[in-house]
């Protein structure tokens, strides 16, 4: 079952006077519980390809369902909510609030999701499988890349959004820690059948996908 | 703890000084709208006090020569004599009060009195010391002496002059200080002359017929109650209620904007925060929500802060100056509303402009 759907998407940005395509219509299908990559040289429209699938851009043109939901026809406080409900992002940068805990970053996502203290079964579950369950009462910055990038993980999973969009999770960290944050990845496919869309640079981690995407210019080329 | 792990109290935390600084601002408004009714109510409050222990009640001036906060002495004091002759009259003794400039209040009142026929009017005595008979003798009440002026010290009128406490006497009446009338007279070099005559009348009398016959009797001055004079110094001096609500308009403005200039400046530094809220799927009432209950608990901590220097300052003004102050309940309130509501208007703006936020650019926010 296919839980998103673009089709023929277009997103031109308006920089002064001059119109700079970025995405010149792509289409694509993801099924539930598909691990993909999204790979492609910089300036090629993957980051503004995740950003519209996440709802945080409207396109200028095309269509884009998210499990059965059309997030094109939405108002901008429906297409919040169903981010709320339907999207978990994993960035580069981890992104986690630095004046709260590992737990207050959960909590926090919890609270915006609305399921109040959220599902303590899953919550173990999760904790358990990114080995985080020893670090919740610390801060970001005194967590290390890896570490905060499972955090940032945890808290896009803790609310069992039907996809995953995670835009260069292992950018900012080093090889081992790439690898550990990756086969954290693979482990949530398996184990919650968890929809991933990832943007990578690293053939290494496209590598640990089920299918690749080849983007070039605004265009998906392979996949 | 997890109250203090919300973003919320983990922001206010992490900028001590800012989160500060804006408390402060907040308690300065309530402060100063405490202080200043409080002081209002508290000398209006004494006013009335003291006046209601003054027994006569009628006073019989020249035209416009007596207020609440002016005097003159230019009234013969020979129209005792023909007061007692009017019906119903039992006692008139004559009362100089005499307004002057003084060091700690700004000014301050003194009266000369015939002792013995005035605290015999009045139910006036003496618990310390004796009355007041020769120049440079003073008596005054238990509130002045309680500010460490036993019998025997000095105390300064008119500038330089020392004058001896030579007795203290209960309960308060009028001004704090009183002096011989012969010996006020003599030093505002105004012989057989006072600002008003203290009149009470017979038991069996209609003080508002009597005053009626008197004005009937000695036309052309000024027959008035006790009451009357002693107004409310509220009421009696004009726009002080317009003051007041200036002062308490003024005082929300502060609050205000101290809040919304610690708001915006949070906001600008936590854009990219407000983009990751976003991208989790924060809607603009969330976003709009936090930033209002960190700007509430400011303003809440603000607003405790600030009684707690009201009730401070306060009382350190009186003990320094004898100044006085009555809190009311009513402005109380009006104050924490200022706290709080001026603190939510204030962060009102900075909260909507986060909430409106472009959650790609915020997150691109370095």
């Amino acid at each position: 079952m296919a839980i998103l759907k673009a089709e023929r998407l277009e997103k031109t940005y308006r920089i002064g006077k001059v119109d700079v395509p970025a995405l010149r219509g792509v289409s694509m299908e993801v099924q539930a519980g598909e691990f993909v990559a999204v790979m492609g040289p910089s300036g090629c429209g993957k980051s503004t390809m995740l950003h519209l699938l996440g709802g945080l851009l409207t396109p200028t043109k095309g269509r884009i369902i998210i499990d059965g939901e059309d997030l094109t026809a939405a108002s901008d406080a429906k297409r919040t909510d169903i981010r709320r409900r339907k999207i978990g992002f994993v960035f580069q940068r981890f992104n986690l609030f630095p004046t709260l805990t590992a737990d207050g970053n959960l909590r926090l996502a919890e609270r915006i999701h609305g399921n109040g203290a959220g599902d303590p079964e899953r919550r173990r579950e999760i904790l358990g499988m990114l080995r985080l369950e020893d670090k919740m009462h610390h801060k970001p910055l005194e967590l290390s890349g890896g570490e905060q990038q499972r955090v940032a993980l945890a808290r896009a999973v803790i609310t069992q959004p039907a996809i995953v969009l995670a835009d260069e999770p292992t950018g900012n960290l080093d090889s081992e820690n790439s690898a550990i944050v990756l086969n954290m990845f693979q482990e949530l496919n398996r184990r919650f059948n968890q929809t991933i869309i990832m943007i990578t640079h690293n053939p290494e981690a496209a590598a640990a996908c089920g299918r690749i995407i080849q983007m070039r210019d605004g265009h998906i080329v392979a996949g | 703890m997890k109250v203090f792990d919300s973003l919320v109290t983990s922001n206010i935390r992490q900028r001590p000084m800012r989160s500060a600084i804006s408390i402060i601002g907040v308690a300065l408004g309530v402060a100063l709208v405490m202080l200043f009714t409080g002081l209002t109510r508290g000398m209006s409050n004494d006013l009335q006090r003291r006046s209601s222990n003054v027994r006569g009640e009628i006073i019989f001036t020249r035209k416009g020569s007596m207020h609440v906060t002016a005097s003159s002495t230019n009234l013969s004091t020979k129209y005792v004599e023909r007061l007692l002759q009017i019906e119903g009259v039992e006692a008139a003794t004559p009362v100089i009060r005499h307004i002057y400039p003084s060091g700690t209040l700004g000014f301050d009142q003194i009266e000369g009195v015939d002792w013995n026929e005035f605290a015999r009017m009045n139910d006036l005595r003496i618990i310390d010391g004796r009355a007041p008979q020769g120049n440079y003798e003073v008596v005054i009440d238990q509130t002045k002496a309680s500010r460490n002026h036993p019998v025997g010290s000095s105390l300064k009128i008119f500038g330089e002059k020392l004058y001896t406490v030579v007795g203290i006497y209960v309960p308060e009446s009028g001004a704090r200080q009183k002096l011989a009338l012969a010996s006020l007279q003599e030093t505002l070099e105004a012989p057989e002359k006072c600002t008003y005559i203290l009149i009470k009348t017979k038991q069996t009398a209609d003080p508002v017929a009597v005053a009626r016959k008197i004005d009937q009797e000695l036309p052309g001055n000024n027959v008035q109650f006790t009451k009357d004079v002693f107004a409310s110094v509220e009421s009696s001096i004009p726009s002080l209620g317009l003051f007041l609500r200036l002062l308490v308009a003024l005082a929300a403005v502060v609050s205000a904007l101290v809040v919304m200039l610690a708001m915006h400046t949070t906001i600008t530094e936590r854009t990219r925060e407000i983009g990751i809220l976003k991208a989790m799927g924060a809607s603009r009432a969330y976003i709009v929500g936090e930033i209002e209950r960190e700007a509430l608990l400011i303003s809440a901590l603000g607003m405790v802060l600030g009684f707690g220097i009201a009730l401070g300052a306060g009382f350190l003004i009186h003990k320094s100056t004898g100044l006085l102050f009555e809190y009311g309940w009513k402005w109380a309130l009006v104050a924490a509303a200022i706290g709080l509501v001026g603190g939510a208007i204030g962060a009102l703006y900075p909260a909507m402009r986060a909430a409106n936020l472009d959650p790609v650019q915020a997150l691109a926010y370095e």
